[in-house]
């Protein structure tokens, strides 16, 4: 009789530990599973032929993204700068202010990139904070010309952090 | 371990707890299909918490229920995994649930003094049946939208309110967006508390009331002939007692029993699920009345005893039948006070269980033999219309005698039997419209552009050849390798 006892309180407890590992262990992989997403993937956008852009002049260049919200999908404008000293190499910056976010412009009398959200100020040539509360310098993108034609990989990086982070 | 415990208990009194719950006797003799109650609430367990994390990825509304399903599919980890556990634990819920009714009903435990937890019972396997017909619907797709239009339907045929029960099901006249959420608010949140409470009911009584002692053991020659008598409550109070020699305990001789075979059901739903996992239809399409639902299995008896009564009787039989039944299972206490427990000592009991199930496994069988959708070789689920039409057209045209489809057809261009996940249907309408765009002049490939085709035609080939990703397996997604000149 104690042997069966013993042996049924065993199964019990085996017996739970299996439900709980077998539904619990998916179900806890898919309800945390957004905190592990793996990065998305760089998109490259076409910026345009390279003979177009003016040398030492910053230009903003407009696209439309194709963005994923889960299973919904919009269409979201976003921009980013384009700088060359000599019409070969190009320097492309995301257009997005690495402090919170928002849209910077270039202010032509100074000559440096001002974001008029919290006057954030970073340098023409290397994007590196010059003023204002940005953490961290402006995003850089990898280019390419192929064929003649600068592209941009366009990429999301989280902000407000001094580290360059890709989302 | 032990300290904890002593710590709880000198503040909970865990002890009398542990006693009173763990430790009280229970009837000699008890058998392996006592078990079956407590597998019913280890699968529902399951489902509540696969249940909770599907509806973290779930979205109720028409326009993003199936997107939001194939995202959780796809793109979450375990997703898939998840989705197959629910739906084959709900089809265990069922058998679980109707097996444990059986066991009841044939050791006629309903009978005094369990009359209440017997209703109580029927009200969880409505509750049941309510979830399995709520959750059909969530995933939006051709099979959960004709099954549901067909099933409110069938709800509208009772007389006199059927009117109103349809607009009650549906939130409307039609079956759509109020539809949705109102079958999720009643899948999610009221079903599942109504459970909870109704389970919470059913265990307290059996803790109160004790687990029904064997039939034999209530069935001998001191027992009153019927249980209204004034005398069958001493004669119980004293059979029961005895029954309990105090050799088997709560813990561990009947939940080690529970444990093993509820761990048993959970293993085999997480490999079905894993295994075969649940299936997803193309999109629903209002507009297309010429899909062929079928209903889940559980209700496949009733739906095929519907084909074999003239129309006048659908009424009477689709709403009359399961409310019998109903009324059968809620009046059984009350008109059956025979004392009798044992089952072959009880021939109306043994007659009426074999009729029925006899009668609904043969009408089973025989609609399980019967064509459900078509559902191609090639593609390997039903098609939308768009894709029934094109693949009428990829016959008609005899595009077969160039390309193979899973080995059959010619040789002279390229095998298609996977050719939806290289090419995106755009890039198959423009090419098949005008191929030497894309190879050149010199193309074997006719082009099929009007006045050969019109392009909607052009584009219901499209979308059957996108439809065509090997037939077999679990969903591959495509990688297009498109390019246009």
């Amino acid at each position: 009789m104690q042997d069966r006892r013993s042996f049924l309180r065993l199964a019990s407890a085996v017996g739970a530990a299996v439900v709980a590992a077998l539904a619990g262990i998916p179900a806890l992989r898919a309800f945390v599973s957004p905190a592990f997403r793996r990065k998305t993937a760089e998109k490259w956008i076409k910026l345009g032929d390279v003979s177009n852009f003016e040398t030492g002049v910053p230009v903003k260049v407009d696209f439309v993204d194709t963005e994923s919200d889960a299973w919904v999908e919009t269409r979201v404008l976003r921009n980013v700068w384009l700088y060359t000293e000599d019409g070969e190499n190009f320097t492309v910056y995301s257009g997005r202010c690495t402090h919170l976010g928002c849209s910077y412009g270039f202010d032509q009398e100074s000559g440096k990139f001002v974001c008029p959200c919290h006057d954030g100020e970073f340098d023409l040539k290397t994007g590196k904070v010059l003023g204002g509360p940005p953490p961290r310098p402006l995003d850089k993108l990898n280019v390419k010309i192929d064929d003649g034609i600068l592209y941009a990989a366009f990429r999301n990086f989280r902000l407000g952090i001094p580290d360059q982070v890709a989302v | 371990m032990g300290k904890l415990f002593r710590w709880l208990d000198e503040r909970l009194d865990l002890k009398s707890l542990k006693a009173g719950l763990l430790d009280r006797a229970v009837p000699d003799r008890l058998t392996w299909w006592h078990t079956l109650g407590s597998a019913t609430l280890a699968v529902f367990v399951v489902q509540l918490v696969t249940g909770i994390v599907l509806a973290t990825y779930y979205s109720p509304s028409p326009d993003h229920a199936y997107d939001s399903i194939q995202y959780l599919q796809r793109e979450v980890a375990s997703g898939s995994l998840l989705r197959g556990i629910h739906r084959w634990g709900s089809s265990a819920m069922f058998i679980l649930i109707l097996a444990h009714l059986i066991r009841v009903f044939s050791m006629g435990a309903y009978k005094y003094p369990r009359e209440v937890n017997w209703l109580i019972g029927v009200g969880l396997f409505a509750i049941v049946l309510g979830f399995s017909f709520t959750g059909y619907l969530l995933p939006w797709d051709q099979k959960a939208y004709w099954a549901t239009a067909v099933g409110t339907n069938i709800a509208g045929t009772t007389p006199g309110v059927g009117g109103r029960m349809v607009a009650l099901l549906r939130g409307g006249s039609e079956l759509g967006a109020a539809t949705l959420t109102r079958f999720y608010a009643f899948h999610v949140l009221w079903l599942p508390v109504s459970l909870a409470a109704l389970v919470g009911l059913h265990l307290a009584l059996v803790v109160r009331q004790g687990i029904a002692p064997m039939p034999g053991l209530l069935d001998n020659f001191k027992a009153p002939q019927r249980t209204d008598d004034e005398r069958y409550a001493g004669f119980y109070q004293e059979t029961y007692t005895a029954a309990k020699s105090g050799q088997h305990r709560f813990w561990p001789d009947v939940m080690g029993k529970d444990a093993i075979v509820a761990a048993g059901a959970v293993v085999v739903i997480v490999i079905l699920g894993a295994v075969f996992g649940a299936a997803l239809e193309p999109p629903a399409d209002p507009t297309d009345t010429s899909y062929i639902p079928k209903p889940e299995w559980y209700f496949l008896p009733l739906y095929q005893l519907l084909k074999l009564v003239p129309g006048s009787m659908e009424a009477l039989v689709a709403v009359g039948i399961p409310t019998a039944l109903i009324l059968a299972l809620v009046g059984l206490p009350f008109f059956d006070r025979n004392s009798t427990r044992s089952l072959v000592r009880r021939p109306m009991a043994l007659v009426s269980l074999t009729l029925i199930l006899g009668g609904s496994g043969f009408l089973l069988g025989s609609a399980m033999r019967e064509a459900g959708p078509e559902v191609p070789p090639e593609v390997g689920r039903p098609l939308t219309s768009k894709e029934r039409a094109g693949r009428a057209l990829f016959q008609s045209q005899q595009c077969g005698g160039c390309h193979k489809v899973r080995g059959e057809g010619g040789d002279n261009g390229p095998d298609l039997t996977a050719v939806g996940l290289r090419k995106s249907s755009g890039w198959m309408h423009s090419f098949i419209e005008s191929p030497s765009r894309f190879h050149g002049a010199d193309t074997r490939m006719p082009a099929y552009g009007p006045p050969a085709l019109s392009h909607q035609e052009i584009e219901e080939i499209a979308q059957y050849l996108s439809s065509l990703r090997g037939g077999v397996g679990p969903e591959i997604q495509p990688e297009f390798h498109d390019t246009f000149p």
